[in-house]
């Protein structure tokens, strides 16, 4: 299907759970330097060469770095911007009732945000005033705060087997593994040399994370032995903005870098790139795949472009 | 610091988990371990306290420059090196137990200052720092192994150093008295020899001509190591420089914070809408010195985190900068002089009806594909790896690898299937492999890939990478081990069982918390 145009530059894309055909974008204005951003809900079309349309739009006073779709309702989303707040939407209610929250507790730039996959009820926010942030959609204020980074927190990622346990990527170089029940980090991994800029982790391996950095290459780590990874897979020619592992095939993996492409890796192989597609023409900077529909893919950069094409195929092709 | 406030519902895991173990995890031998009573003790390390790593911290911590530093970098320093908390903890310890006998009393002042926060976990110095936090953790982290042979680099420098200059002045003192000397000297000799002088002439020229060689010979290793000291000056130089900058920056980020601090004052003055954009500009207008340097290629490898979005990932790339649009550049210069970019409008998204309920949803969860349980196992094309027994699984294994662009260029098939795990699911709870016969109505199905006008490169692109499947197992049983399968054993069966309490759920998130978390300590 056609990409569709953005207004903006697009800063991340997720596809919902609870529709094959519904995803959501992130977007900022002027690169997220400083500008406004908007949150694109947008419907895949049922034939191929009808465009994508777009079933809600939210605009925001400040850049949209990431969203999240509810996991447990079908129309609520979640954004996180760069004034420090995380929006809360619904698709159902009309623009003019949104957005449902504003919850301004961070005192920096909200950069990523994760919604608990077994759990149902709660998701994480990382920022870069170094902390990450526990919520639940019905409380006006979060439920607990991580404090232990040492600079910019990157990402958070649930567990998708352990309700409880999650991983934060940090600009300090490091990973660390938490547990809601604990006071503090239970685990550090010095990933890279260089800042970590997404975690994420294994869908049918609880132990298993990979780390997207700097330094253009992606981790995979046991975190059971975690001195050495498992495999270092290299082939991005930049920075590396986001990893994600596949929800139907345990070991393959998407990443999205600073080289405009987007690659698709499997860590068990000798040969781990098994795909690579360099559809954009700016920084890709958002990319996902859909639980629903294996082997759906979605994009979006800097070029202010959506793409949204089934692994196998040019994402290009109308 | 974190807030551990009003998390109660969270904190009822432990005791409910450890009172229902699930038996049967006791019989997957050898990993008992890794999924024993409480979920997160694999994800604790468990390693037992390197002493060299601590002795390696201790030392650290000791060094003078390290102490003149926040307790959070020496922390995250630590932490970038490998090092546990516990060891982390153990070396600030005995730093602050061990008398500090070659300090100064300022210095101690300070340690104190800093200790008491130390010895406290997870208490960490707040924002105030945060500002001039990235250029020193840069600094600490690249000084850091420095530091830590501190006394030793420093002599050699200075040892080198002085073995430079005194090369150099030898060097100098042959070039400009040994060798002219050498020069005239042979001219003359050889000037003698032309006049027709018999053989001791010759020998003399051959003498001198080799002492010439000599002479010039040694010349040039002194030249060679007056360059290398030189290069060694050169590079102290460029630290010396590298040092100044620092400082410079520093005073900038201070000279920052205080517009900063002036610019607040001013806002509570204002009374408009336009307070954030006078804020923001004035952090940028402070830090066009910094924010140009993350555009070179030196080695940058901070961040200027009170400089707003320049500092942003891309702004730090040692290993090479990627390059930005040209419109970026644009941007950040025209944000960094102070001025509003024109597109950028003002907008209120403040929420309209801050206190609204949240309506309930209008449909059940979906079960995730990798919840989903005995369903893999029969589900043959979708999930190949989680195979690894039963006959009918290799069979179906080395069909979906001998055809490995199967899945993915047969969307509808695979969605069928995904959608009729996740039906059956959800409608049947009990029902496992019953599911697969039910045609189910989709919703939507995404478009068939277009038709393919190369074949060829369709299939070059599709193809991963030719392996045998016979090679593929091992590789996947090295990798994973035997505690792979036996997480899916036990994750399948107890899965299931969350799987039933997701169908019963009707979508009211409280009641559901109490069941997962009794799924939770059993899959575990």
């Amino acid at each position: 299907m056609p990409a569709f145009k953005i207004p903006f530059n697009g800063y991340s894309v997720k596809f919902s759970p609870f529709y094959e055909n519904r995803l959501a974008v992130a977007t900022a204005q002027n690169f997220g330097i400083l500008g406004n951003g908007r949150v694109h809900v947008l419907s895949l079309p049922p034939s191929p060469g009808a465009p994508i349309v777009e079933t809600a739009a939210y605009d925001t006073s400040d850049a949209v770095y990431d969203i999240a779709w509810s996991e447990s309702h079908d129309s609520i989303l979640v954004a996180a911007i760069a004034d420090g707040s995380v929006k809360v939407y619904d698709t159902n209610l009309p623009p003019a009732s949104n957005p449902l929250r504003s919850l301004q507790e961070h005192t920096r730039e909200v950069h990523a945000v994760d919604y608990n996959p077994s759990r149902r009820d709660s998701f994480l926010t990382a920022s870069w005033d170094d902390s990450i942030k526990l919520w639940t959609v019905d409380r006006p204020i979060s439920v607990r705060t991580f404090k232990e980074h040492a600079y910019c927190v990157y990402a958070a990622a649930w567990n998708p087997r352990h309700a409880d346990v999650f991983a934060s990527a940090s600009g300090d170089c490091t990973v660390r593994v938490w547990d809601v029940r604990e006071p503090g980090s239970t685990m550090i991994i010095p990933a890279h040399d260089f800042e970590v800029l997404y975690t994420d982790w294994n869908k049918y391996d609880d132990c298993i994370l990979a780390t997207a950095s700097v330094d253009k290459s992606i981790r995979v780590w046991d975190i059971r032995s975690f001195r050495v990874p498992i495999t270092v897979l290299n082939g991005h020619n930049y920075a590396i903005r986001k990893v994600k592992f596949s929800p139907h095939r345990g070991s393959l993996m998407v990443s999205c870098s600073y080289d405009m492409t987007v690659c698709l890796w499997d860590y068990m192989v000798e040969d781990a790139l098994v795909g690579r597609y360099d559809h954009h023409t700016e920084f890709t900077v958002g990319v996902d795949m859909s639980v629903l529909v294996e082997g759906l893919l979605a994009s979006t950069g800097w070029d202010e472009l959506v793409y949204v094409w089934q692994h196998g195929t040019d994402p290009r092709a109308p | 610091m974190p807030t551990q406030s009003a998390d109660d519902d969270v904190k009822q895991d432990p005791v409910e988990e450890t009172a229902q173990r699930d038996p049967g995890d006791a019989q997957t031998a050898g990993t008992e371990n890794n999924y024993s009573n409480s979920s997160p003790s694999v994800f604790v390390s468990s390693e037992p306290m390197r002493e060299e790593q601590v002795q390696n911290a201790v030392k650290f911590l000791s060094h003078p420059k390290v102490q003149g530093s926040p307790v959070i970098y020496r922390r995250s320093f630590l932490e970038k090196k490998g090092l546990t908390k516990e060891e982390i903890d153990e070396a600030f310890r005995r730093v602050s137990d061990s008398p500090p006998s070659a300090q100064t009393s300022t210095v101690t002042q300070e340690e104190g200052q800093l200790r008491s926060p130390a010895n406290i976990p997870q208490q960490y110095p707040t924002q105030a720092l945060q500002p001039a936090a990235a250029i020193p953790s840069g600094f600490m982290a690249s000084v850091g192994p420095a530091n830590r042979y501190g006394f030793r680099w420093y002599h050699a420098l200075l040892a080198i150093g002085f073995l430079a200059g005194t090369g150099a002045g030898t060097l100098i003192f042959f070039k400009k008295a040994v060798i002219p000397r050498l020069r005239s000297w042979v001219r003359a000799v050889v000037l003698a020899e032309e006049n027709g002088v018999s053989r001791e002439t010759h020998l003399r020229p051959s003498l001198a001509e080799e002492t010439a060689a000599a002479a010039k010979a040694a010349a040039a290793a002194a030249a060679d190591i007056a360059k290398a000291s030189e290069e060694l000056l050169n590079s102290k130089l460029q630290e010396k420089k590298f040092l100044g900058e620092i400082m410079n920056l520093l005073n900038v980020q201070l000279c920052e914070i205080k517009s900063v601090g002036v610019a607040v004052k001013n806002l509570q003055g204002q009374a408009n809408s336009y307070a954030p954009n006078p804020l923001s500009n004035c952090d940028f207008s402070a830090s066009s010195t910094i924010s140009k340097q993350p555009y070179s290629n030196g080695k940058r490898d901070w961040e200027y985190s009170s400089v707003g979005r320049s500092s942003i990932p891309q702004a730090s790339l040692e290993p090479s900068a990627a390059p930005h649009p040209k419109s970026y550049m644009e941007i950040m210069a025209m944000v960094q002089r102070g001025e509003r970019p024109p597109n950028v409008k003002d907008i209120d998204d403040s929420p309209p009806y801050p206190n609204q309920p949240i309506s309930n949803p209008r449909i059940n969860p979906r079960v995730k594909p990798w919840e989903v349980g005995q369903n893999q196992r029969s589900s043959n094309q979708v999930f190949p790896y989680q195979l690894n027994s039963g006959v009918q699984n290799n069979g179906s294994v080395s069909k979906s690898q001998g055809n490995k662009s199967g899945p993915w260029s047969q969307p509808a098939n695979n969605l069928r299937i995904t959608d009729l795990e996740n039906e059956g699911e959800i409608k049947s709870g009990s029902q496992r492999t019953s599911s697969h016969e039910q045609s189910i109505k989709r919703s939507w199905v995404p478009p068939q890939p277009p038709h393919v006008a190369m074949p060829e490169a369709a299939e070059a692109i599709r193809r991963p990478k030719p392996t045998i499947p016979g090679e593929r197992l091992p590789h996947e049983q090295k990798l994973s081990g035997p505690s792979d399968v036996t997480n899916n054993e036990s994750a399948m069966t107890t899965k299931t069982d969350e799987a039933n309490e997701t169908a019963n759920d009707n979508g009211v998130n409280t009641e559901l918390n109490p069941s997962r978390m009794q799924e939770e300590g059993k899959s575990s």
